[in-house]
C-alpha cells in the first residue's frame, strides 16, 4: 500500500520536485540523489504510519520535496569542504497551517526551466531526450533505454556525460530572453516530439507509459500557457491532445492494433479534442505557418470525424502531407503521405512512390515493411507481399502492432494471387 | 564563471594586397575588446599571428619532437582568444556570437578551471 502511494507520488510528482530542486540547488547531480534518498526515507517512514493505521501524508509531493530539501543541503555541507557554493538559507520547515494546503501548490513549478536545460543545444542531441524523460518525466534509465533500443550502460553514460556538461559549461537554470527563442524552441520542441513518438508508440498505454504521455499533456500545456505567441509550440500542444484523444480507440477488445481510419471517433475523447482545437486557432491566429502547425492540422481532419459512417478525410491529408512536404522533406512524412496517396490515387501509385524511398535508410524500419506489404497485397502480388510482412515481423513491433500485421498477413496468403494478370509473377 | 572564446577562422582572408582586411578586422576587434572593458568583463586574449609561423613541439613516449607548423593542418587555424567573464553559458554564447569574424568562421566556447575546485 505504501509501496505503491510512493510509486505513484514518485511517478507524479517526480519531475516537479526533481526540477524545484535543481532549481534551487543548481545541481541535477544533487537533485536526483536528494530525490532518491527522499523515496528511501518515505518507503520507511510511510509504510510504518500505515501499519499503525494512520495515513501517509496528505500530500506526498510536499513531504517528498520538504525531506528532499533538507537531503540536499546535508549534502552540500558535507561537500561545502570542497566547494565554496552556498545555497539559500534553508526554509523553515513547513508550519501546520501550510502543511494544511492541499497538493503540491508548496512546489514551484520549475519543469520548464528544467526543459530548458535538458534541452540546451550545447547538450548532445541524442542525450537532450533521454536527459528531460529521466529529469522531467520521471523514467528510469532502464524504461529510456529500451524505448531508444539502446544498451543501458551506453544510455547511462550518454546521461552522465550530459549532466556534467551541463554543470561544468554553466547552463543556466534560466528560461531564456525572446531573443533566443527561435533557436532554443525549436530544440525543446523537436526534443519533446522525439520523447513524445517514444510514448505514442506504446498504443497499449500501458504501465509507465501511460503516465508518461499524461506528463507530455502537462508539460505542453506548460510550454504553451507560457509561450502563447509561439505557434509552433502550441500547434504541438495541439497534437499531443489529438493523439492522446484516440488513445481509447487504438486497440480492439483482443488487444489488437486498429489504423486510424477504422478507429471508431465515437470511442475518441471529445474534451481534449477540444481543447486541441482550441490550441490550433490560437496558433493560426498568430500567421506564422510552420510544420508543427501542419502536423496538428493533418490530426485535426481526422478528428473532425464523428463516426465510422462519415467518409475518412483522405484528399485533405493528402493536400496537407504535400504542403508539409515543403517544410520537412523526410522520408518518414513521403512514407506517411504514399498512405494517402493509396487512398486518392491507388496503391500502384502509392507503391512507385514508396520504392522511390531509399529502402537502405528504411531496412529496420518496420512501419516502411508494413506499409509496402499492405500496398503489395492490395496489388494482389502476394508473394511479395508476404515476404514483406516477414520483414515488418521480424523486426520485433509491438505486441498490438504484432498481432495486427499476423491478421493482416494471414488475409493476404489466403487472398488470390492476381500478380499473373499484371505479368508480374512472383 | 570564466571562458574562453577560441577563435578559428581561414587566416587566408587576411591576405589581400593592401592589408584593407586585417585593418577592418582589428578596428572591429578593438571596438568589442572595449564594450567588454568597459562592462567589466575583459579578463584577457590576443591575436596570434599566422600559422605559417608556427611550430609545435610534440612529445611522445617522452621525446621531444619539433616541427615547422600548427598542431593540426586545417581549413580554420585558431587565430586569438578572448577570455571573458559570463554569469552562465548563454551569456558566453551571447558574446562568441557577437564577435567579428572576417567571413565564415567558428567560435569555440571554452569554461575556464576556476581553481576552487
Amino acid at each position: 500500500m505504501a509501496r505503491s502511494l510512493l510509486d505513484q507520488a514518485a511517478r507524479t510528482h517526480g519531475g516537479r520536485v526533481i526540477a524545484a530542486l535543481a532549481a534551487r540547488f543548481r545541481d541535477l547531480d544533487l537533485a536526483e540523489e536528494a530525490f532518491a534518498e527522499a523515496c528511501l526515507a518515505a518507503a520507511q517512514a510511510w509504510s510504518q504510519t500505515s501499519a499503525g493505521g494512520g495515513a501517509a501524508p496528505r500530500d506526498p509531493a510536499a513531504w517528498l520535496y520538504s525531506v528532499a530539501q533538507r537531503r540536499a543541503l546535508d549534502m552540500l555541507r558535507r561537500r561545502g569542504v570542497r566547494t565554496r557554493l552556498v545555497p539559500d538559507p534553508p526554509a523553515p520547515p513547513p508550519s501546520a497551517e501550510e502543511a494544511m494546503i492541499d497538493d503540491a501548490r508548496l512546489i514551484p513549478d520549475e519543469r520548464l526551466r528544467l526543459i530548458f536545460v535538458c534541452c540546451h543545444p550545447a547538450v548532445a542531441p541524442d542525450a537532450r531526450a533521454a536527459l528531460t524523460l529521466r529529469l522531467v518525466c520521471g523514467l528510469t534509465t532502464q524504461e529510456i533505454a529500451r524505448a531508444f533500443l539502446v544498451a543501458e550502460p551506453t544510455l547511462a553514460q550518454r546521461l552522465v556525460r550530459a549532466k556534467r556538461k551541463i554543470a561544468e559549461a554553466g547552463v543556466a537554470f534560466e528560461v531564456p530572453g525572446p531573443e533566443a527563442w527561435p533557436e532554443r524552441i525549436g530544440a525543446v520542441l523537436s526534443t519533446l516530439e522525439i520523447a513524445y513518438a517514444k510514448a505514442h508508440e506504446d498504443a497499449a498505454g500501458a504501465g509507465q507509459h501511460a503516465g508518461y504521455a499524461k506528463e507530455m499533456l502537462d508539460l505542453t500545456a506548460v510550454l504553451a500557457e507560457l509561450l502563447p505567441d509561439e505557434p509552433e509550440c502550441l500547434a504541438f500542444a495541439a497534437l499531443v491532445r489529438y493523439a492522446e484523444a484516440r488513445r481509447p480507440a487504438r486497440l480492439d477488445d483482443g488487444g489488437t492494433m486498429t489504423p486510424l481510419s477504422e478507429q471508431d471517433p465515437t470511442l475518441w475523447r471529445r474534451p481534449l479534442i477540444r481543447e486541441a482545437e482550441r490550441l490550433l486557432h490560437a496558433a493560426a491566429r498568430c500567421r506564422r505557418p510552420g510544420p508543427r502547425q501542419l502536423q496538428a492540422a493533418i490530426h485535426a481532419a481526422w478528428c473532425d470525424r464523428a463516426s465510422l459512417d462519415e467518409p475518412a478525410p483522405w484528399s485533405t491529408v493528402l493536400a496537407l502531407y504535400d504542403a508539409l512536404l515543403t517544410w520537412r522533406d523526410d522520408a518518414v512524412v513521403r512514407l506517411n503521405r504514399a498512405v494517402a496517396v493509396a487512398e486518392v490515387a491507388g496503391p500502384a501509385q502509392a507503391l512507385a512512390e514508396v520504392d522511390w524511398l531509399d529502402s537502405v535508410a528504411f531496412r529496420d524500419f518496420g512501419p516502411f515493411h508494413a506499409v509496402r506489404a499492405d500496398l503489395l497485397a492490395r496489388l494482389g502480388r502476394r508473394g511479395e507481399a508476404l515476404s514483406a510482412y516477414d520483414r515488418a515481423l521480424a523486426l520485433d513491433p509491438a505486441p498490438a502492432e504484432r498481432s495486427w500485421l499476423e491478421r493482416r498477413r494471414a488475409q493476404a496468403a489466403t487472398s488470390p494471387e492476381s500478380g499473373s494478370r499484371g505479368g508480374i509473377a512472383t | 564563471m570564466q571562458y574562453a572564446l577560441l577563435i578559428y577562422e581561414d587566416e587566408t582572408a587576411y591576405r589581400d594586397e593592401n592589408g584593407r582586411a586585417w585593418r577592418e578586422i582589428i578596428a572591429q576587434h578593438q571596438a568589442f575588446a572595449a564594450e567588454l572593458v568597459e562592462k567589466g568583463l575583459l579578463r584577457g586574449g590576443a591575436g596570434l599571428k599566422t600559422t605559417n609561423t608556427a611550430t609545435t613541439v610534440r612529445r611522445a613516449a617522452g621525446q621531444c619532437g619539433l616541427h615547422d607548423g600548427p598542431f593540426a593542418e586545417s581549413k580554420e587555424q585558431l587565430g586569438g582568444f578572448y577570455l571573458i567573464e559570463a554569469a552562465d553559458l548563454d551569456e558566453a554564447l551571447a558574446w562568441a556570437r557577437r564577435l567579428p569574424l572576417a567571413g565564415d568562421g567558428s567560435v569555440e566556447v571554452r569554461p575556464v578551471i576556476d581553481g576552487t575546485t
